[in-house]
């Protein structure tokens, strides 16, 4: 039994002077009690699609590439942990005015914090490559090379990152990101669903944070791309990880959105179906906007191919994030009980 | 005759395991104001939710207006106005726009100009175009307040609405909500801590303790514990609470 005072004996004795972390580890060990068959079917289910990525063989040519071009691979292991690495230190100063352990006399761990996430993200890409190495992409020494280039630029980018976003406690969980849409002088009283798309699109651009992804872009445009043209590669990369990064945003974001939207709905007449549309739209114009414009790109390298694939895959990304969203708020209404017309007898 | 703007029977709900309320019948007639007492943690919230739809009752019904929640879920709905607790307000939008939303999902061809008045009154016009998130917790009070009015709702539904307001807000609310209950246009359920508003604005109260109503109090036990001098209420309350704890 545990004394007045003291953390359960279950929590490492270390960690009470870390009330920081304790809470950090509380939570996420009580999240996985509570909901551990969900937690364990989702971790089965990023561990197959981890294998199946790995089965394939792009994935192979590319983690080939990316071993036999050492700086590239430097550049962008930097970029991604300096970038992970500003993002975790801008939401650990928007938090730290509003934590419930703000009053507390004792550090936030900060540093520890940031060290351990980029230690857990590091792991991860360790074990892909070792997972690459097993099913035989790559070879025994070009795997402990790819280890020690990674390695590299993930300290390199997380010392490079972790000064870049100093500053006090803000307070703010990043609503400056989003602009309040249509500001009227005169009172509205013309009721609309339309701002109902706006609630996920205003989610998506903070956890996209462009402030960040902006940092992301000209680290990733400085990269010395060793290939035929070196502009060409280095602009391509920071295309895709920006184009992938804004619309994971905003389809992520939507998901999450959509049950918070729906309990606040649930007491009224709404359709389901007419929530999930006024609700998805925006999303959807917005995403096929962004993959618009890079097809359009695109095709002013290579017309005919850039808009055969990259008409597919817009169109499957679109299909696949519509039918995520959808089905999330389809999941929310039926919790809440929105758009019921009745629940049996 | 006034007509039964919400009739609750047998009413069993909790979360898995957790029993909330088991046993709880409650009726309002339109043009009363139910005060809904008990201490944290006795199942009001709970109650509230079960009313609103949001949470299904593993037993029991309840009807709004004379349609059943459970058999004609819209019907019932298009007649109540549910006062969510502020952080269920949607932090990414504007006042304007939860305004603008919550008039569209409940169907409305315009907001009622008398929450617009009331918006004015409690001197929210200031806030409109400002995120919810950047609201104060008595502002969020206030819109949740405006949302569940609009419409014109038969029963409305509120949840600690007190809660946050400053003295002049709550007492514009007080006046709105009592108006509206008089001229018959609704029927009021307050989930509150407040003593005073049950004192001198509720028609009856109802006292919710381990999932059950353990007490009642008319209008008339009402205003005789208004014109007891310095206990009231208050000890009426605590004397229910240790008589339910001591049968039990």
């Amino acid at each position: 039994m545990s004394q007045p005072g003291s953390l359960p004996a279950n929590v490492p004795r270390r960690l009470s002077r870390r009330p920081h972390l304790a809470a950090a580890l509380l939570r996420w060990r009580n999240a996985f009690r509570l909901r551990r068959a969900r937690t364990l079917g989702i971790g089965a289910l990023c561990a197959a699609l981890v294998a199946v990525v790995l089965a394939v063989p792009p994935t192979g040519a590319i983690l080939q590439w990316f071993g036999a071009s050492p700086i590239i691979t430097f550049a962008v292991s930097a970029c991604l942990f300096g970038l992970s690495a500003v993002r975790r230190q801008e939401r650990m100063r928007s938090d730290a005015a509003i934590s419930w352990l703000a009053a507390l006399p004792v550090p936030s761990s900060s540093v520890l914090r940031l060290v351990l996430a980029a230690a857990i993200r590091l792991l991860a890409a360790i074990a892909a490559v070792g997972l690459a190495w097993i099913v035989g992409w790559l070879a025994a020494a070009a795997a402990v090379r790819l280890v020690y280039v990674v390695a590299a630029g993930a300290l390199t980018g997380t010392l490079a990152g972790s000064p870049l976003s100093g500053g006090a406690a803000t307070g703010s969980p990043g609503w400056h990101y989003a602009s309040v849409r249509r500001a009227r002088p005169h009172w509205a009283t013309a009721p609309s669903l339309v701002p109902l798309s706006y609630w996920p699109v205003a989610q998506g651009r903070i956890f996209s944070r462009p402030r960040t992804s902006r940092v992301m872009l000209f680290a990733l445009l400085a990269i010395p791309a060793g290939r035929r043209d070196p502009g060409e590669v280095a602009i391509a990369v920071a295309a895709g990880c920006l184009t992938v990064f804004t619309l994971l945003s905003l389809s992520t974001a939507a998901v999450r959105a959509a049950g918070d939207a729906a309990r606040w709905l649930a007491p009224t007449t709404i359709r389901r179906r007419t929530f999930v549309a006024a609700f998805i739209w925006q999303v959807a114009v917005k995403q096929a906007a962004v993959l618009a414009v890079v097809i359009l790109l695109s095709c002013a390298v290579d017309y005919p191919q850039a808009l055969r694939v990259g008409s597919a895959i817009a169109s499957a990304y679109l299909a696949i994030s519509c039918a995520a969203i959808g089905v999330a708020c389809v999941r929310a209404c039926h919790r809440v009980g929105l758009g019921a017309a009745g629940r049996g007898t | 005759m006034r007509g039964v703007a919400l009739q609750v029977r047998g009413l069993h709900a909790g979360y898995d395991k957790l029993v909330v309320l088991s046993g709880v019948d409650l009726e309002i007639s339109r043009g009363e104001w139910l005060a809904l007492l008990g201490p944290n943690a006795s199942g009001k919230t709970t109650l509230l939710h079960c009313i609103a739809g949001m949470l299904i009752p593993s037993a029991g019904s309840i009807s709004i207006c004379g349609h059943s929640l459970r058999q004609e879920a819209m019907g019932a709905k298009r007649r109540l106005g549910f006062g969510c607790a502020p952080e269920g307000l949607p932090n990414l939008l504007t006042g304007r726009q939860c305004l603008e939303v919550h008039a569209a999902a409940k169907g409305l061809a315009a907001i009622d100009a008398d929450v617009l008045a009331l918006a004015d009154e409690f001197a929210f016009t200031d806030m409109l175009d400002r995120f919810v998130g950047a609201y104060s917790l008595g502002t969020k009070q206030k819109l949740a307040v405006l949302l569940a009015l609009l419409g014109e709702p038969a029963l409305v539904v509120l949840d600690e609405a007190f809660n946050g307001l400053d003295p002049a807000s709550a007492l514009v609310l007080k006046k709105h909500l009592r108006a509206r209950v008089s001229a018959g246009r609704c029927a009021v359920l307050l989930a509150t801590h407040a003593l005073d508003v049950v004192e001198r604005y509720s028609d009856r109260a109802v006292l919710l303790l381990g999932g059950r109503i353990a007490r009642q109090w008319s209008g008339a036990e009402l205003a005789a514990l208004r014109a007891m001098p310095g206990e009231g209420l208050e000890a009426a309350l605590a004397a229910a609470a240790v008589g339910a704890s001591g049968a039990a």
